[in-house]
């Protein structure tokens, strides 16, 4: 009743088609913190989609929805990828510039990221510990009204548990804490090879944004706006400066209501210099080692069948052995 | 594997050559594998091969238990046994044989994107068809899957993977798919593969690398094998660059092979040759 009264509202204030989006509310500088409805808002942004932007916090439809969920002329369509369909459909279309070969890349690079990447954000913010103690479960119970904030996010953090385990644990990982190493490195191996595929250009595709820039923005904003107590995602995150610069890029171009005032944790400018990016480069293969590197060694201390054998060196370390503990 | 382990193991591999006896092991060839299994196999096989390394091919009843991850097929080599394709390439590489050294940064991400796309959609379609359409699970996949063993094990056995995949599908969202959405998807990852190819005769160009190896194991398998109806195939054929380089790779690393072996083991025994 409320909604169509709304609904009626925008239809008398803009003639144009008023095409109503429910998804979770924003913090932390963000419009929204979920990364589904993140993608579908930059896609708006991107294609000139006027959006009404409908949180669903402190409503009963934060258990009863599926969230993005878009509402146009009474049909509703639910997620990510086929709300973007139907945008395309309706002539907000942010790829039409793209060559066949780039929508193919396009869709080969969202199926990396979620495979690789999903699964290590997920557990970053729905089953470590530590950051869904402190951060996630407090801002979902805040943002659900009662008594639904007894239920939501116990929800999801199973939801998130289940899908973890059945995709990516086989029959000898079935503990969480061995699948947590295989997911996040590569987690950490999709955040380098987008970083390689970005480059120092703006956008993935060129100077306009696309749909897999919406995609990409998705997934990493959270990551790193999110104030996690835990977060080694998030510390290999920042130090690839030219997703943090893409991130930002986004929101100050985009949504510069949402972020007033940006405290960046990376650095602020963006330079070309050939010897910055071969430094960036020495420095994630730095890190990626000494965190296997560490990870090893911690394994061996405490996997009695091979403290035989000691092993201190990864075998194709090409960079030097100064390992920073990340 | 943790990351110690697969650390040590490719320690461990560095040291030895190939040898002569490596083995692969799949599921029986005639009764037992199904779609998604053979299409695994035979790029694992294609892409050693490529490598020009000799690997003898071993069917048993038990593979999927005999492996270390639950999933087929695998390679014995030495005394180090591998499963998986992401692996198996880690450890050819750690014995000194990879086909994707030439690539540059940004074409190994699109590389293991584009794996990752077959993986996600290909292979989760074919497990689909397989297990959650209701009429292919119960005329193809249960029969088969369950053809070594007695009542009323294999009846227990089939359901249990059933529903293990079943489960699978609902965590990754694709049970509310319907069959026709299925094949929608197939059409459109071989459409985003057939313009990555382009007139290309492999992916990056003129060397094979383990991308053409899968694509060629999923796509060979899907043409070759009868199931319940042939949409799958008629997907994949309406791709003419996708036929001419499933072509071309059988020509250039299977024609000395048997052909009627490598072509009748796709073969599910209810269909007959096209």
């Amino acid at each position: 009743m409320l909604e169509d009264g709304l609904l009626l509202l925008f239809m008398h204030t803009n003639m144009a088609e008023p095409m109503e989006l429910l998804c979770w509310g924003g913090d932390w500088d963000l419009p929204s913190v979920h990364t589904d409805s993140l993608i579908v808002l930059a896609y708006a942004k991107f294609s000139g989609a006027a959006l009404a932007v409908k949180s669903i916090d402190w409503t009963w439809r934060t258990i009863t929805a599926s969230v993005p969920q878009l509402h146009f002329e009474g049909s509703t369509v639910t997620e990510p990828t086929q709300i973007l369909n139907f945008l395309r459909k309706q002539r907000f279309n942010a790829d039409y510039e793209l060559t066949a070969k780039q929508g193919a890349d396009t869709m080969a690079y969202i199926a990396l990221l979620e495979e690789k990447l999903r699964p290590a954000l997920l557990h970053t913010f729905w089953v470590d510990a530590e950051n869904y103690a402190n951060l996630t479960r407090p801002w979902f119970t805040s943002h659900s009204p009662f008594p639904l904030n007894f239920f939501v996010p116990g929800r999801q953090a199973s939801l998130a548990l289940s899908r973890i385990l059945l995709t990516k644990a086989e029959s000898p990982l079935l503990n969480i804490t061995e699948v947590e190493g295989k997911i996040y490195s590569e987690a950490k191996e999709c955040l380098n090879l987008l970083s390689h595929r970005l480059g120092n250009f703006h956008f993935f595709f060129g100077d306009r944004p696309t749909s897999l820039d919406a995609f990409v923005f998705g997934h990493i904003a959270p990551l790193i706006k999110a104030p996690l107590p835990s977060g080694q995602l998030q510390k290999h995150l920042n130090q690839l400066d030219n997703l943090c610069q893409f991130c930002n890029t986004i929101l100050k171009n985009y949504f510069t209501d949402a972020s007033a005032e940006k405290r960046m944790d990376c650095s602020p400018t963006a330079t070309h210099d050939p010897v910055d990016a071969n430094l960036q480069k020495l420095t994630q293969l730095v890190n990626k080692e000494s965190n296997l590197i560490e990870k090893m060694d911690d394994n061996l201390r405490s996997s009695p069948q091979h403290r035989p054998h000691r092993h201190d060196t990864k075998p194709s370390a090409p960079a030097s052995e100064n390992s920073t503990r990340a | 594997m943790s990351l110690a382990a697969e650390a040590f193991v490719s320690q461990i591999a560095a040291a030895e050559p190939w040898p002569e006896n490596a083995t692969l092991y799949q599921p029986l060839k005639e009764d037992q594998i199904l779609l998604s299994d053979s299409a695994s196999s035979l790029a694992v096989q294609t892409f050693l091969r490529m490598c020009g390394l000799p690997v003898l091919v071993s069917c048993r009843a038990n593979a999927e238990y005999m492996s270390p991850s639950g999933k087929v097929p695998f390679i014995h080599v030495g005394n180090q046994v591998v499963s998986e394709l992401g692996l198996i390439v880690q450890f050819t590489k750690a014995k000194g044989h990879s086909l994707s050294d030439g690539l540059d940064d940004v074409q190994r991400a699109e590389m293991k994107a584009y794996m990752e796309l077959v993986n996600n959609m290909l292979l989760t379609a074919e497990l689909y068809i397989q297990w959650c359409d209701d009429y292919t699970a119960t005329e193809i996949s249960r029969p088969r899957y369950s053809s070594p063993y007695s009542w009323p094990l294999n009846h227990i056995l089939a359901y249990q993977k059933q529903w293990e995949v079943r489960r699978k599908m609902n965590a990754i969202g694709w049970s509310g798919k319907s069959l026709e959405q299925v094949y929608e998807d197939v059409s459109q990852c071989c459409q985003a593969l057939s313009q990555r190819l382009g007139t290309q005769p492999y992916f990056f160009n003129k060397q094979p690398t383990e991308l053409d190896a899968l694509v060629f194991g999923h796509l060979f398998t899907i043409l070759t094998t009868q199931l319940t109806n042939d949409e799958l195939a008629e997907k994949v054929k309406s791709y003419t660059n996708l036929l001419s380089f499933c072509h071309r790779i059988e020509q250039a690393y299977f024609k000395e092979h048997d052909r009627e072996s490598q072509s009748g083991s796709s073969r599910h025994s209810k269909g007959s040759l096209p």
